[in-house]
């Protein structure tokens, strides 16, 4: 996402850049010589045809929305293209240190399944939030899910984050569908 | 600026810059599009609504103001192209790889980027539980910094690595260097550790 705001970025500023030229080049030709054919864009018939439409016509409003549209995208996109990596401490002053949430997720999991009586895991984790989906064929989800619990927040104990993430685990298992 | 945020900035590319434009932009196609609907569906007068896009009024205005129209949309024009090509050039530009500037009063050694990066990768590399490192300089000539990218083996203790990674990687990067400072971005990445899981 942030590679693509990167480009979506760059076509704005063509754009932008595009614009202007036109519109400068456009104006100062047509105040130098007045009545010549226009340079690069037909803008007199654009004149024309923007003098018949009206403000409540449906083109209007239709380009009207499809820009609404565009601009929610790139407001959405914008948002999104933010750093999700996981900082940690700094171990030394002129040191900074981040994993990847897919690392965090990998440690989480690797402990998660190190526990007895788990039969499989899925980890999602972010800066703020790590959530554990565990399977138990063994034992009932309020059997081992304080274990899991705990044994997620020892590890994050030991791995040095800069904010410790929310935890929540939910076990799915056979013995509770009886 | 300290050094602390030196490091801290080095850890990924800053997109701000196209972050804020872009949203800017949309900002800018939300608001004109909700202005348009408004006179549209009348909000500002039904009469106003029926009127052509291209008001005579306002065209009539223009004509009573000729000269000075023309070089507002002049004006306004070349600077929409400045900035515009500005805002191209910067998305466009790679991120910096800073050579080392050594001020060593009598004579000043320049240490290119790729030396100390090679250097500090080959070393980083020979730590226990580092299966793959990568180094590369980032930032600006006044405020350099390295970004150490490292992959760990599943299970490596990550509080011994960086203690390792600091009493000898970039100690000797540093001394070798004969700087006091040398901030650095570490991103680690742990590795799966069954690589050839059937699936």
């Amino acid at each position: 996402m942030r590679v693509f705001v990167r480009l979506l970025s760059t076509l704005l500023a063509l754009a932008v850049a595009a614009g202007g030229l036109v519109l400068a080049l456009e104006v100062g030709w047509a105040w130098w010589r007045p009545g010549d054919t226009p340079l690069l864009v037909p803008w007199p018939q654009w004149r024309d045809r923007l003098a018949e439409v009206g403000w409540d016509s449906y083109a209007v409003r239709l380009t009207a929305g499809i820009a609404a549209g565009a601009g929610v995208i790139l407001l959405l996109m914008s948002l999104s293209a933010r750093r999700r990596d996981v900082r940690l401490h700094d171990p030394v002053t002129e040191v900074s240190v981040t994993t990847s949430p897919r690392s965090l997720a990998r440690l989480v999991g690797h402990q998660v399944r190190a526990q007895d009586n788990v039969t499989g895991a899925s980890v999602t984790a972010s800066a703020k939030k790590v959530r554990v989906r565990a399977t138990s064929r063994l034992e009932e989800e309020n059997q081992i899910r304080p274990r899991l619990l705990e044994a997620v927040s020892a590890l994050l104990d030991e791995v040095p984050l800069l904010k410790r993430p929310k935890v929540s685990v939910v076990v799915d298992s056979p013995k509770d569908r009886r | 600026m300290n050094q602390r945020s030196t490091s801290a900035r080095a850890l990924a590319r800053s997109y701000r810059t196209e972050r804020t434009l872009t949203f800017v932009f949309g900002l800018v196609a939300v608001l004109g599009a909700a202005a348009v609907f408004v006179v549209s569906f009348g909000v500002v007068g039904e009469y106003r609504a029926r009127r052509a896009l291209l008001d005579p009024l306002a065209v009539d205005w223009l004509g009573g103001h000729a000269t000075l129209s023309k070089i507002v949309a002049i004006v306004l024009g070349v600077v929409l192209f400045v900035l515009g090509l500005r805002w191209f050039f910067r998305s466009l530009r790679p991120e910096g790889r800073p050579d080392l500037e050594l001020d060593r009063s009598e004579n000043p050694v320049t240490v290119t980027s790729s030396a100390i990066a090679n250097a500090v990768q080959a070393d980083a590399e020979t730590v226990g539980g580092v299966s793959r490192a990568r180094a590369r300089a980032v930032g600006d000539s006044e405020h350099p910094a390295l970004r150490l990218t490292l992959w760990l083996r599943e299970g490596t203790d990550v509080r011994q690595v960086w203690a390792e990674l600091d009493t000898r990687v970039l100690l000797r990067a540093r001394e070798s260097l004969g700087i006091e400072v040398l901030p650095t971005a570490v991103r680690i990445e742990l590795e799966s550790g069954n690589k050839r899981r059937v699936l």
